[in-house]
């Protein structure tokens, strides 16, 4: 299992490696004065990952395969969490800091242990609003609170 | 006694109110941090930043780049205090670098001598703390007046020599260690080029042209890997704890415990100033030494309070001795001092030879604060030491959420940008991955911070020898210190060679 992350990230180094070494062909080389333009760095570095890359493909070819015993990974609760994590992520501006962190706090509890809606529904709502307050109240950040179409801030 | 008279500026920066509050809430989560399993200093000093950032938001830029770092570094070493806790009363270090301090601390701890060990470990620690403080304090100025001699060249070769040094001590696999650095310096070529002002990698968004966000990236890859990784490997139940019992160690036990503490002391400190190699080896070395010279080699493992006392004062030794490099040459040797380094840039502070001068407030405030803080440490880990074994008990299951929703906010805080929310979630991914392959961290974060000013180096290098790259071994200074980054490198791959073990510093 190891070995196979292993052999695949390698063809991804590569390939970043190729793509930094490409990209950095394009950029305008001469700035005024000096030959050393910004582009010898990542072409250069560039050039080192593809060499490092090639070297760990070859390592991983020779290194015996470890990947006995297969961990159970909890992937169900996991992805539950993360897409609730991008979800509140990518609307964090819509729906404003508390409303959000509110119900994604709830729903990862949730997720993490069913039940004891009580003690949920406190946390949540005890961190999400006292941040909100010591950040922008107290502290005088800026933060959206609320949704604006809830005209409340 | 100039430096006396610095030092005492530094009190009075130290002493004032809201800078004694900063180093407060500083050490106090820092111990929080070290108690709790789940995250290490890393990622709480990482989570920190972008909270400091936004309570130091009503002072001046030299004041609030000094509060920061004075609360900053008080999670760093205070995290030093707080990983014995766990170690000792559950038998799961709270920190990679207390990992030896289970053997005989959970031990003494079935012996019902868990206040005692608890103890012994506040005391060397903060023993330690002290001595690499006054060591700070007498090294930092010669050291910053040699460097500043330094050209371009001289330092483009210093700092390969600390990426080296972390590459080559970091993880299982130099390879993969290495592909972490050229990583993390390739991501911190994107954005604008400080040099001529080109974009790079950009593609015309607007986004990019400043760049990764370095806050962004050490975060999404500590903070969030760490919980990530918790979830999926269902990490989340507590574990019996100890009972504490009396606390004050008898005189015994601070007989058998002095010298161990005062060669844990000495030892951690000298592996601390090293690049690369950070508080887990030093307590690991440390450990062994005293098994080595004790009478009775075999009550070790057994509760002998030696192997406490000697390893939780040489990882405190060693968070000291990590901020000399960091101080005086502006190069940082772990991960963590990487991130304290990225949080100094963020407030325009450049650590290294000149900080002293520019900025002696910061310097000199947070050398100060740093005595503060350890006595702070002392007091908090002697009688509230119940009260931080309540906090072990904290339920991870909602921990894991509201690191979460820290990160988020935090990152928010600063950069107000869903593309950063996006990067850091992306980050959190990869970090979970790459550590459960074994691709170092550090020297990725090493690399991103480090990256701009090597490049700028060695460009500024390269101008003045009209681009011939033999510069860099023509300057004495700079051709010793490749030939040190290249003994660094090929040793240890000699030595796996030949059969050996090498000790790899697993410090994220």
């Amino acid at each position: 299992m190891n070995k196979k992350f292993d052999r695949y990230a390698s063809f991804v180094y590569l390939l970043i490696g190729i793509g930094f070494v490409w990209q950095s062909t394009t950029i305008s080389a001469s700035s005024y004065g000096s030959n050393v333009g910004p582009n010898i760095f990542p072409l250069g570095l560039g050039s080192l990952l593809i060499l490092l890359s090639i070297r760990l493909f070859y390592e991983v070819l020779k290194a015996k395969d470890h990947g006995g015993e297969k961990e159970k990974l909890d992937y169900k609760r996991f992805l539950m969490i993360f897409a609730a994590a991008v979800l509140y992520a990518f609307f964090f501006e819509d729906i404003g800091y508390i409303l959000g962190t509110f119900l994604f706090l709830l729903f990862s509890f949730q997720v993490l242990e069913r039940g004891k809606w009580l003690k949920s529904l406190l946390i949540a709502s005890l961190f999400s609003v006292g941040v909100y307050v010591l950040f922008v109240v107290i502290l005088e950040g800026s933060m959206p609170g609320f949704p604006s179409w809830l005209s409340l801030s | 006694m100039e430096t006396l008279n610095y030092l005492a500026h530094g009190f009075a920066t130290a002493l004032q109110w809201h800078n004694l509050l900063f180093a407060f809430v500083g050490v106090l989560i820092g111990t929080a941090v070290g108690v709790l399993p789940g995250i290490g200093p890393m990622s709480g000093v990482a989570l920190l930043i972008p909270i400091t950032a936004s309570m130091t938001g009503g002072l001046g830029p030299e004041e609030a780049a000094t509060s920061s770092i004075i609360l900053l570094a008080g999670v760093y070493y205070g995290a030093m205090y707080g990983g014995s806790t766990t170690s000792i009363l559950l038998n799961t270090p709270g920190e990679s670098s207390s990992v030896v301090t289970t053997l005989d601390g959970y031990q003494m701890a079935r012996q019902g001598r868990a206040g005692a060990a608890l103890a012994i470990a506040a005391i060397g620690s903060f023993v330690a703390g002290l001595f690499a403080l006054i060591a700070l304090v007498v090294l930092a100025q010669p050291l910053s007046t040699v460097a500043i001699k330094f050209g371009p060249a001289d330092y483009f070769s210093l700092m390969l020599l600390g990426l080296a040094a972390v590459s080559g001590l970091a993880g299982k696999s130099m390879t993969k260690a290495l592909i972490m650095t050229v990583l993390g310096l390739l991501l911190a070529t994107i954005g604008m080029d400080t040099v001529s002002g080109v974009a790079r990698f950009t593609y015309d968004i607007p986004v990019l042209y400043s760049g990764l966000e370095f806050l962004t990236v050490a975060v999404g890859l500590f903070a969030l890997g760490e919980v990530f990784k918790t979830i999926l490997e269902k990490d989340y139940s507590s574990g019996k704890i100890a009972k504490i019992g009396r606390v004050l160690p008898t005189k015994q036990d601070l007989k058998d415990s002095a010298a161990p503490i005062a060669r844990g002391s000495l030892l951690g400190f000298f592996i601390g100033i090293l690049p690369g190699a950070g508080a887990t080896l030093a307590s690991f070395f440390s450990y062994i030494m005293e098994k080595k010279m004790s009478k009775r080699p075999e009550t070790f493992g057994k509760g002998n309070i030696a192997g406490v006392a000697a390893p939780e004062s040489a990882n405190n030794a060693a968070s000291g001795g990590a901020m000399i490099p960091l101080l005086t040459l502006g190069i940082p040797g772990s991960g963590t001092t990487a991130i304290l380094m990225g949080a100094l840039i963020m407030y325009n502070v450049q650590p290294g030879p000149l900080l002293f001068d520019e900025h002696p407030q910061v310097a000199w405030g947070l050398i100060a604060s740093m005595f503060i803080g350890n006595l702070m440490l002392l007091i908090l880990n002697m009688p509230l030491v119940k009260v931080f074994a309540k906090v072990i008990q904290t339920p991870a299951k909602y921990l894991i959420p509201i690191i979460v929703a820290i990160s988020i906010f935090g990152v928010y805080a600063v950069q107000a940008q869903i593309f950063d929310l996006m990067l850091l979630l992306g980050c959190g991914i990869a970090g979970y991955f790459l550590v459960r392959n074994d691709y170092p961290l550090a020297p990725l974060v090493l690399g991103l911070v480090l990256g701009p000013m090597i490049e700028n180096n060695m460009r500024r290098a390269l101008t003045t020898s009209n681009g011939d790259f033999m510069i860099f071994l023509q300057k004495p200074m700079s051709a010793v210190f490749l030939l040190i980054a290249a003994l660094w490198i090929i040793v240890p791959l000699l030595m796996k060679k030949r059969g050996k073990q090498v000790i790899v510093n697993e410090e994220g």
